[in-house]
């Protein structure tokens, strides 16, 4: 058997991982059976790279966008450089959209093969309506496999209408995007003004044949009716959103936080920022410096900082490890810098286009030494925004290397944005010397708050040695250990505020629950939805989500769980790396567990939910033998 | 004031580029002489120590910026290279010093040395070439010749040694020199020369190791083989010629320029300069960078 190819255990994967909540039963009101009018929607299509599904779903969130729908849209790829399976997942809905969801609605197999190796990334169960292209060759009557039937299971002659009205096969996406504004009322006036805009710059044969592409789907949908309709809600028209990824976001970040310098190495799936930035950064009178490796690109980010820049680099993992000799160089020399590390499965090339929160001990532990970096998180792709700026302010604040810790699903992950008031956003920059300070300069003075006055080369009177190696407050070499003692306590105090920052920490609901959700990065968009469906259904259940990962700030953590009997920390990684660096500085309640499953395997609200409810009933059953003595 | 006493009150002199720190090194290691070299390099060129950024590896050679009033950077093992090209590039205005050991240069870094130079970058590097790992007591150098035994090749090195003029000359660097301090005219001359290039400019000092050298390889012995290139007649403009000579590189002792190119390339930060010309005025305000992401 070829590598690739369906196995029994994939299909079962793909069918059987996840149960649905019953809020999203498009029956439950009798009134509305006949025509249900959906406020949330997922749609997942796949196919093989030549068959355009990313470029539909793309069309398609543009559409979503620009009626006022808030929408995700996540793509996953096989490996391969061109061809292969590609696919992508959409979530649409008339109310914000806090994760990519589990359960699809709609899914869209331009061939069978592809959209099975996806698994559990694009899961169906018995509501799901799958619409399949008929010349993939599957027999209808074989597509309820290991034992789900979907709701129904629709074959369309997907290319053959492409070739009949585009004359290409190419155009079997925008058939795909007919048939979906046909038979479920999704944004087709925008579908249509974006195929106009899109193909508009071709010739005008090429929008001629997409257009009758696009109307063909919705002819075959008006012809062949669902035997379950149903439509997606109209949108409430609201202000315009953004339409944008968790990288983009990022290197915007960057260059509004006043960043002037990228070095870096390309490496999926960071790879985005650097290519903003190359198309960006020159504006601004930046650099972007495609460097030879990643110890280099991060070198030149050191080098930069030294010379008074504002700079950052961007890698995943395996880059992270390259990098670490010099975030040691960085920490000692005290020079302020940002590294992000967009989280891929690994270890290794691993899985490099699939998320996986497994490098935040990495990231806690990348020093030799003894040194503290902060480590931040954003948590979703508008957060990126500002914890991007916050890691440039914390870097120039505290003269320090900050990482921030994204992750594939927030990076990658194209999403409705609501509008960013820049102006919101504080931007710090380093201590310079005063003209008093630079009459006898010490570098590396020590404060009360261990930081000091920091020149930079060109400055009269600035000029000191920085260093990898041990220095006095003057920057001269030293062999001391009491000055190494000295020293490492200035660099290290320098941190105590950080623990401070509540406001790098979401806390939701009520303080006294007894039951605790802990959640970071791209979960914490499914554990902010669990808390939403635990307190709709009467538990009692608050959460706790650190941006701010390192240093510990045991005290938020501690007056968090002193309520707290049980509780899940709920993360994508095999171990659980959260779980084990908060127990390292705090005192956990016996009750809290880890929950957490190894990247590209989706953790989804439901299942955050139903264990919840598991907690709730645990406790409640404890509760009665405390309360009989008294009977 | 006129303007000879305006030229006369801007000349520097050798101290002022001297910081207090007294150097580690062993007593009679060549790079007391390259240190000196530099001073009067430095005051020969003119830049006041606050434009200047000198930065280093590891090794005792590394040691040198801290020797002097320039702004200094004393990095990590083999990394001086993208350090210094980071600096150069958020302030072209600097001149930026690279100084490193053959191990820094050759061999944990060496890696680097080759985008340096294909970038040109505006550095003046100089390699202190001992042929050993000194600062660590005597370890086995990637320019070692075959067979050293050292405590790291206690039966005699298998490798064949690194040949660090062809490597700068083979990459397409536009100046290489080698000098020793046993000619300290020559070697101030060499880096002022090198300062001077605009673009990467590579010298390999010559630099016995006092302690874990080689007899065959410290200042006497130096001074009786080097021979001058200039006086061989050799026209640094000659760029096969100076990579026929650099094949000597252990055998025999050439000092002074191999190459020197006669069109010399525009340099990165030139390129980078352009750049900004180019596209100046293009950016929309910083906080109005999110602009681009609204749909159409």
């Amino acid at each position: 058997m070829r590598s690739g190819t369906v196995t029994p255990h994939a299909v079962a994967n793909c069918l059987a991982i996840v149960r649905r909540g019953p809020e999203k039963n498009p029956s439950a009101s009798p009134l509305l059976n006949d025509l249900a009018m959906r406020t949330d929607l997922i749609i997942g299509m796949a196919g093989s790279g030549g068959d355009g599904v990313v470029s539909a779903g793309e069309s398609l969130i543009t559409a979503a966008a620009l009626e006022g729908y808030h929408a995700i849209m996540t793509k996953s790829f096989g490996s391969q450089i061109r061809g292969g399976e590609s696919s992508c997942r959409l979530r649409i809905s008339n109310r914000e959209v806090l994760n990519s969801g589990g359960t699809l609605d709609v899914a869209i197999a331009l061939n069978w093969e592809d959209f099975l190796k996806f698994g559990a990334e694009l899961p169906v169960n018995g509501h799901t309506v799958v619409i399949y292209d008929s010349k993939t060759g599957v027999a209808p009557d074989r597509i309820p496999l290991a034992g789900v039937s979907p709701a129904e299971v629709v074959a369309v002659p997907v290319g053959d209408i492409a070739k009949q009205t585009a004359g290409t096969d190419r155009a079997k996406n925008t058939v795909v995007l007919g048939l979906l504004a046909g038979w479920f009322g999704i944004a087709r006036d925008s579908i249509l003004a974006g195929i106009r805009k899109k193909f508009g710059k071709k010739t005008p044969e090429v929008l001629a044949a997409n257009e009758r592409a696009f109307t063909a789907g919705i002819a075959h949908a008006a012809a062949n009716p669902l035997r379950t309709e149903w439509k997606m809600a109209p949108a409430v028209a609201g202000e315009r959103p953004l339409l944008v990824d968790g990288n983009e976001l990022c290197a915007a970040a960057a260059i509004f936080a006043g960043c002037d310098f990228f070095g870096g190495y390309p490496i999926t799936p960071s790879t985005e920022i650097m290519q903003f930035l190359s198309r960006e950064i020159w504006k601004y009178g930046g650099t972007v410096l495609q460097a030879e490796d990643e110890i280099a690109g991060i070198g030149a980010v050191v080098g930069a900082s030294f010379a008074g820049k504002k700079a950052l680099t961007a890698t995943s993992g395996p880059g992270m490890s390259l990098k670490t000799e010099m975030l040691g160089l960085a920490s000692i020399a005290e020079l302020p810098l940002v590294c992000v590390n967009v989280q891929r499965g690994g270890p290794s090339t691993g899985l490099p286009t699939k998320s996986e929160q497994a490098d935040l001990l990495q990231a806690v532990f990348s020093a030799h030494g003894d040194v503290v970096r902060p480590v931040l998180a954003p948590i979703s792709v508008a957060d990126t925004f500002g914890i991007t700026v916050e890691a440039f302010n914390i870097a120039e604040q505290y003269q320090t290397p900050v990482i921030v810790l994204s992750d594939q699903e927030i990076a990658q992950r194209k999403e409705t944005v609501r509008p960013i008031d820049t102006s919101a956003f504080r931007i710090v920059e380093r201590r310079r010397p005063t003209a008093a300070e630079l009459e006898h300069y010490t570098r590396f003075r020590i404060t009360e708050s261990g930081i000091s006055p920091i020149s930079q080369p060109g400055e009269p009177g600035g000029n000191y040695l920085a260093s990898g190696i041990e220095h006095n407050e003057h920057g001269a070499p030293t062999a001391s250990g009491e000055m190494h003692a000295r020293m490492t306590e200035k660099r290290l105090k320098k941190f105590h505020p950080l623990k401070q920052r509540r406001d790098l920490f979401v806390i939701e609901g009520p303080a006294d629950a007894p039951i605790a959700l802990v959640g970071w990065g791209s979960v914490a968009g499914v554990a902010r939805e669990a808390l939403r469906l635990a307190q709709a259904d009467g538990l009692r259940v608050k959460l706790l989500i650190p941006k701010l990962l390192y240093p510990v700030a045991e005290e938020i953590y501690a007056d968090f769980f002193a309520s707290v009997q049980a509780g899940l920390i709920v993360e994508q990684s095999y171990q659980g790396q959260l779980h084990h660096i908060i127990r390292m500085f705090v005192d956990v309640p016996a009750g809290i567990e880890s929950f957490a499953r190894a990247g590209s395997n989706p953790i989804v609200a439901d299942e955050v939910l139903t264990r919840a409810r598991e907690m709730t009933l645990a406790l409640q059953r404890r509760r009665v033998p405390q309360t009989e003595p008294r009977e | 004031m006129t303007s000879v006493a305006a030229a006369v009150a801007e000349q520097h002199l050798p101290k002022e580029y001297q910081s207090d720190l007294k150097p580690i090194w062993c007593p009679g290691c060549g790079d007391f002489g390259v240190l000196s070299a530099i001073y009067r390099a430095l005051a020969a060129i003119g830049r006041p120590p606050h434009e200047i950024a000198f930065v280093s590896g590891i090794g005792c050679s590394s040691r040198i910026p801290g020797y002097t009033t320039a702004y200094g950077f004393n990095t990590v093992h083999g990394r001086a290279l993208p350090i210094a090209q980071g600096i150069k590039l958020a302030n072209p205005s600097l001149l930026v010093l690279v100084a490193g050991g053959d191990g820094d240069g050759f061999s944990i870094g060496g890696g680097h040395v080759a985008h340096a130079i294909r970038r040109n970058a505006d550095l003046t590097y100089l390699v202190m070439d001992n042929q050993i790992y000194g600062l660590t007591k005597g370890q086995l150098s990637p320019t070692s010749p075959r067979g050293l035994k050292t405590v790291t090749s206690s039966f005699g090195s298998l490798e064949a040694p690194v040949n660090p003029l062809l490597y700068v000359l083979g990459y397409g660097a536009g100046f290489v020199a080698q000098g020793t301090p046993a000619d300290m005219v020559g070697l101030e001359q060499i880096i002022r020369e090198a300062i001077r290039f605009p673009g990467f400019a590579f010298v390999n000092v010559q630099s016995p190791c006092v302690t874990f050298g080689e007899p065959d390889a410290q200042l006497k012995v130096h001074k009786l083989k080097m021979q001058s290139l200039s006086k061989l007649g050799h026209n640094p403009a000659d760029r096969l010629r100076a990579m026929d000579l650099a094949q000597a590189y252990g055998t025999e002792l050439y000092t002074g320029i191999f190459y020197r190119t006669p069109e010399p390339s525009p340099t990165y930060e030139e390129l980078v300069h352009a750049r900004h010309e180019e596209l100046r005025g293009a950016a929309r305000p910083r906080e109005r960078i999110l602009d681009q992401f609204r749909p159409e």
